[in-house]
């Protein structure tokens, strides 16, 4: 463990901060998709807590925002494997 | 007794820790050659290639079985247990797909669009997870199976998006006619802030474009890399204790993926697609 400390502040600096880079990114991105997805099902919870006959009509749109609010930390990615890939 | 899946659990993590002498070696492994395209039939015409890549043979397949699986599941003469599948997919192209987004006097044209659209996006992506032996290399001679999908290529999504792109255009002015659709574009506000939001409108027209890709080709890259990774794991650590901890951890991904995913970014790219079209056909001013 030690001797991959030693080796990381001696060694390539550059590859260590495109992977933390690249955590980051990804990181960052989940977090926020995370507070959202969970938003969009909280207020799906609710809405059919008081409206149970409305369930159908608002599945659809609940998956909707989901795929809309999940696709945010593929962007994080992307962005990521650019930096990645490119610097 | 209920501590000791836990027990075990953690020994096998100290173990998988603690065996490998250089644990933190970087094995050969790299998840990233898995999406590399080698041309396998070299087609040039001009400027233009056509040839026929891992993408292009899993697109092929796909496309066979999206005609199939019409055939079987929408063709016949009395009801049966294909049929009522089949009811189902197309009343959730009608129902949820092509209803929300499209208004009434345009589903006629559309529908046949998006529904074809979900249909063939939804099988593509399923065939990404069935083991195939496409890979395009070979073990002692014998094709190795692997699992891939056309649609974690970016090409493949930006075609799909561009056809999206360009009805949405086509339809806008063949309904309203070239300057009252492009009117639609600027919103009511203030003349000053006109300046600034008209640019924005138009860079929004182009960053669906980029959404609509980027979101199918993104979850299908990421869904293959995660799974990849975590049995990778087992080369990158060279460790085959590891194995019952990712081999779990990696299916429940490979289910979450294939029962889940799949099917909602088919049905998003469709819906999408007519949300697009619907207010392209009827801007709302």
């Amino acid at each position: 463990m030690i001797a991959t400390v030693l080796a990381a502040t001696t060694g390539d600096v550059t590859k260590a901060g495109k992977a933390i880079g690249l955590a980051l990114g990804v990181g960052l991105g989940a977090l926020g998709a995370g507070i959202g997805i969970g938003n969009i099902f909280a207020s799906m919870i609710q809405s059919v807590a008081r409206q149970p006959e409305l369930r159908g009509e608002l599945q659809g749109i609940q998956w909707l925002g989901f795929a809309l609010t999940e696709a945010v930390v593929f962007y994080g990615l992307l962005g990521s494997i650019l930096a990645y890939v490119l610097v | 007794m209920k501590l000791f899946p836990k027990v075990t659990l953690g020994a096998v993590w100290l173990l998988a820790l603690a065996l490998p002498a250089p644990a933190f070696a970087r094995g050969e492994f790299d998840p990233t050659t898995e999406f590399e395209q080698h041309e396998w039939v070299s087609i040039h015409l001009g400027p233009l290639n056509m040839s026929i890549t891992k993408a292009v043979a899993y697109l092929l397949i796909g496309t066979a079985l999206t005609i199939l699986l019409g055939l079987v599941l929408m063709r016949g003469k009395t009801l049966n247990r294909r049929q009522t599948i089949g009811e189902s997919i197309y009343e959730i192209a009608q129902v949820q797909v092509a209803e929300q987004g499209l208004p009434g006097k345009a589903i006629g044209r559309w529908f046949p669009y998006v529904a074809s659209l979900m249909l063939f996006i939804w099988v593509i992506n399923l065939i990404g997870f069935i083991p195939l032996p496409l890979t395009g290399e070979t073990w002692h001679g014998v094709p190795v199976w692997g699992i891939y999908a056309a649609t974690s290529s970016l090409s493949v999504t930006l075609a799909l998006a561009l056809l999206t792109f360009v009805f949405t255009h086509v339809e806008g002015i063949r309904w309203n006619g070239p300057v009252r659709y492009f009117k639609s574009w600027i919103p009511e506000a203030p003349k000053a802030l006109l300046a600034l939001i008209v640019p924005l409108e138009i860079l929004g027209q182009f960053m669906r474009l980029i959404s609509l890709s980027v979101r199918l080709f993104a979850n299908m890259l990421a869904g293959h890399i995660l799974i990849l990774t975590f049995i990778g794991l087992i080369f990158i650590l060279e460790s085959i204790v590891l194995a019952p901890f990712v081999i779990i951890v990696g299916s429940v991904f490979y289910i979450f993926e294939v029962v889940i995913v799949v099917s909602i970014q088919a049905f998003i790219f469709a819906a999408l697609s007519a949300i697009y079209i619907g207010s392209a056909i009827e801007p709302e001013h």
